[in-house]
């Protein structure tokens, strides 16, 4: 396990706690695993049951996951991960327990996860993120549109047949003036 | 006074003096974008004190600098900032090119977002070796601008990319043009185009390859 | 009417369109080149008269592709991308970046390694929290605390740099140790330091805490309520100013963390004045924890005994054929790390710094995500900053110490 692990005991024992409900109450029809650490993974049944289900886990008075830590997505080319294209990845915690969870969702090309904007407004631009370097949309996310690469960058550089060393420059890319470009909105 | 009227004497030591000015009185712009701008930050304070060379006032905004020091990766994204930038500093102007994302885009940066070295959009004065440079280094690097300055006021680097230069070099990627790798998208002079032909890998035996496709 | 009577004046009887001027909502784009900007930022703010109304934020100008280059590189050759990322405390990434590696292949590093690397962590939080300090001080115009600040960080340089070579930009770790075991007079120059810091701490606090125009400029500027601060996910000292109890090193702790005595600062309203205070005492904290760490300090090897990683010594990579053997293997092929993933994340000095590898074995990852703090305490920023005035926005910028490195990866 190694010595880079919380390994207090009241840690652990909240942490087993938690896993024990998680199982009970969450893991029916689901996939239930542990990581190389032993931080539990909940695999999301579909699309619309991992926005249902992280209300559920909100909710939840025992478990209490109410901080958002990551939102992310790996490319499941190689399939070893399902048969979807990409996998998508949530991670959450919560401040009281300070236990961890991570649910993962199977998503394919031209399907629209929810987006989690209304629960947490810090999905916003993780999501974005997710957007720019995969291609994966988000239905009801306001302001979709590209973060880290330039807005007329075709492609997404973190798919795996996106080479490395393709580089698409632009000369006049900054708009010094918001003219011709549309305004962005900001987080609702 | 010559008889033609002509001052003969007075220019070379008038052309000396304003050298003699130029060089120990440069106004750096800090143009500091990642890890070289902390390096420079360390160079302007106390320890390593750039102002006994002149270099003191550190003026932030293009018109009041002659000096543009360059420290850090520039993106392309960021390289069309970065030669409007240039190109509002008034002549004389000498430009440094501080660490080596910002001389050869590093080497270890070679991705599809990194600007391969500055002096594909702005003419440099100076290289600044180091991944970032100590501060040794940059103050080098300003007394060997000096000693350029002292001699030819005039600035004539070996290769002084045009605005036309610029722009193509924006436009065009080296390694779409090496055509080492095929992908779905090939970059051209006149902008991006999707490749019918599709996505080819090349096997290469750089070590360590993923299920046989290229690992660049 | 008509232009004798000011009341009823139409602009647009000029002759010229003015009624553009008259609107009350005007754009302004603040970076990417801007002085304030800590590197490539970009702000677009919709003011009215000087007060902000919206802003939105734009990043991507350093985007150097790191997550690809870790699908593409070995983990060994990915550590020299952890430092460019939060180049301020370089050493602090490296050491997150090996513990995940490390607890992807469940590796415990020997006891020597794990408090070195924690007084390194601690040193390095040390020095970012001076460089947030220091700038931010600067931006308003309080130079005096950049020049004094600033001779301590180029101490612990020295320091660093005894250690591994480098100031800045360290690669000091390995998967499995660290690069090189401290030479003898780090201890004497740390003991030093450690006395002599604090002095630096009371200077600032003297010249900045009860300072009226330093109160003025910074209290109720940037105020990031406690439920945005959670509907934002930030981490870190921000996190701690508005009032939210959670530090990873006391929560969850890795390493030692549980058997060091510290304190963790909470403070109230979450403007920059807390925040710069917040940032005041983790510095006095983390000075604790190293003394801590020095006096606990144990000798023994700092490598760990495990032939998957264990890098050998050079003298006998250069007598023994076997040790070449293995050294060629482990950087020309790479280590093999087991299929899995692993998230493990340490409390930066900007934040919750984690790094998300799944890896399905090999030597080079399959994914190699960085949660970076600074990301989503941009984010906030573009929320708490509406209200402010330009120039508070400016100052509001410097207390959350966004690294631009680490934003855009």
């Amino acid at each position: 396990m190694g010595n880079a692990v919380a390994k207090n005991a009241e840690f652990v024992k909240r942490q087993a706690i938690a896993t024990a409900r998680i199982q009970e109450k969450f893991s029916e029809g689901r996939q239930f695993l542990t990581d190389a650490l032993g931080e539990p993974i909940l695999w999301a049944k579909s699309l619309m049951d991992a926005f249902d289900l992280i209300q559920l886990l909100r909710a939840d008075d025992v478990l209490k996951f109410d901080f958002l830590s990551d939102i992310t997505a790996y490319d499941n080319v190689d399939g070893k991960d399902g048969a979807k294209r990409f996998v998508m990845v949530y991670q959450i915690l919560s401040t009281t327990t300070h236990v961890r969870l991570r649910l993962k969702l199977a998503v394919d090309l031209g399907e629209e996860p929810t987006s989690w904007t209304s629960l947490w407004p810090g999905a916003n631009w993780l999501e974005r993120e997710v957007f720019d370097m995969y291609g994966i949309k988000f239905k009801g996310h306001p302001n979709l549109r590209r973060i880290l690469m330039d807005e007329r960058f075709v492609g997404h550089p973190l798919r795996k047949e996106y080479p490395l060393k393709q580089r698409q420059p632009f000369p006049d890319n900054v708009p010094l003036h918001l003219g011709p470009h549309p305004l962005p909105t900001k987080n609702t | 006074m010559s008889k033609d009227g002509s001052a003969m004497i007075y220019p070379s030591l008038l052309a000396e003096a304003v050298k003699w000015a130029r060089k120990n009185s440069l106004w750096p712009m800090p143009y500091g974008t990642s890890c070289c701008g902390i390096e420079l930050m360390s160079t302007l304070s106390s320890t390593y004190d750039l102002s006994r060379f002149g270099a003191e006032v550190v003026r932030f905004s293009p018109r009041q600098a002659d000096m543009l020091i360059v420290a850090g990766t520039i993106t392309t994204k960021m390289a069309p900032v970065l030669r409007s930038i240039y190109e509002q500093i008034l002549e004389p102007k000498w430009v440094i090119s501080m660490g080596a994302c910002a001389s050869s885009g590093n080497g270890i940066f070679d991705t599809y977002s990194v600007l391969p070295g500055i002096d594909e959009i702005i003419p440099v004065d100076v290289y600044v070796p180091g991944c970032p440079p100590i501060p040794e280094g940059l103050i080098h690097a300003i007394l060997h601008l000096q000693k350029v300055i002292e001699k030819n006021i005039e600035r004539t680097p070996a290769v002084k990319p045009t605005y036309e230069d610029a722009m193509n070099a924006m436009t065009y990627s080296k390694c779409a043009q090496a055509a080492v790798v095929k992908s779905a998208y090939i970059v051209t002079k006149d902008g991006v185009a999707q490749n019918p032909a599709g996505q080819n890998p090349i096997d290469c035996n750089l070590g360590g390859n993923q299920n046989g496709k290229c690992c660049c | 009417m008509g232009k004798d009577d000011i009341n009823q004046w139409d602009p647009s009887l000029d002759g010229k369109n003015l009624t553009d001027f008259y609107n009350p909502n005007v754009l302004i784009n603040i970076g990417p080149a801007h002085p304030a900007m800590h590197g490539t930022l970009r702000v677009m703010c919709r003011i009215n008269g000087e007060t902000i109304e919206d802003a939105a934020c734009e990043i991507g100008y350093l985007h150097r592709a790191m997550e690809k280059l870790g699908e593409n590189k070995t983990y060994h050759q990915w550590i020299v991308y952890t430092d460019r990322m939060n180049y301020c405390s370089a050493l602090n990434n490296n050491i997150a970046y090996c513990m995940t590696v490390e607890n992807l292949m469940s590796i415990s590093v020997t006891e020597r390694c794990m408090w070195l690397r924690m007084m390194l962590m601690e040193l390095s939080r040390i020095i970012d929290h001076i460089i947030c300090v220091a700038i931010n001080a600067l931006d308003m115009g309080a130079m005096t605390v950049f020049w004094l600040m600033y001779h301590w960080r180029e101490e612990a340089y020295t320091m660093i740099e005894s250690l591994c070579g480098m100031r800045l930009i360290t690669t000091a770790t390995r998967v499995g140790g660290m690069v090189h075991d401290i030479p003898d007079d780090f201890i004497p120059r740390m003991k030093k330091f450690v006395k002599e810091f604090p002095s630096c701490l009371r200077e600032v606090h003297g010249l900045l805490t009860g300072n009226r125009i330093w109160i003025d400029r910074t209290k109720g500027v940037g105020k990031l309520s406690k439920e945005d601060a959670l509907k934002y996910s930030i981490t870190g000292p921000c996190l701690r100013a508005s009032g939210i109890d959670l530090d990873l090193r006391r929560d969850r702790p890795y390493y030692a963390y549980n058997e060091v005595k510290f304190d963790v600062a909470i403070g109230t309203y979450g403007d920059v004045f807390d925040r710069y205070l917040v940032r005041m005492e983790e510095m006095k904290q983390s000075v604790r924890i190293i003394e801590q760490c020095i006096e606990r300090l144990p000798g023994g090897p700092i490598w760990v005994d495990d032939p998957r990683v264990r890098i050998p010594d050079k003298i006998d990579v250069y007598t023994k054929m076997e040790v070449l053997i293995h050294h060629f293997k482990i950087f020309m092929e790479g280590i093999d790390v087991p299929p899995g993933e692993v998230y493990s994340a340490v409390e930066g000095p900007n934040g919750e710094l984690g790094f998300y590898i799944v890896s399905r074995g090999g030597p080079k990852a399959w994914r190699m995500r960085v949660k970076a703090p600074s990301f989503m305490l941009f984010q906030s920023f573009e929320h708490s900053v509406v209200g402010d005035k330009i120039p508070d926005a400016i100052s509001a910028l410097g207390s959350v110490n966004i690294i631009a490195g680490e934003l855009d990866r």
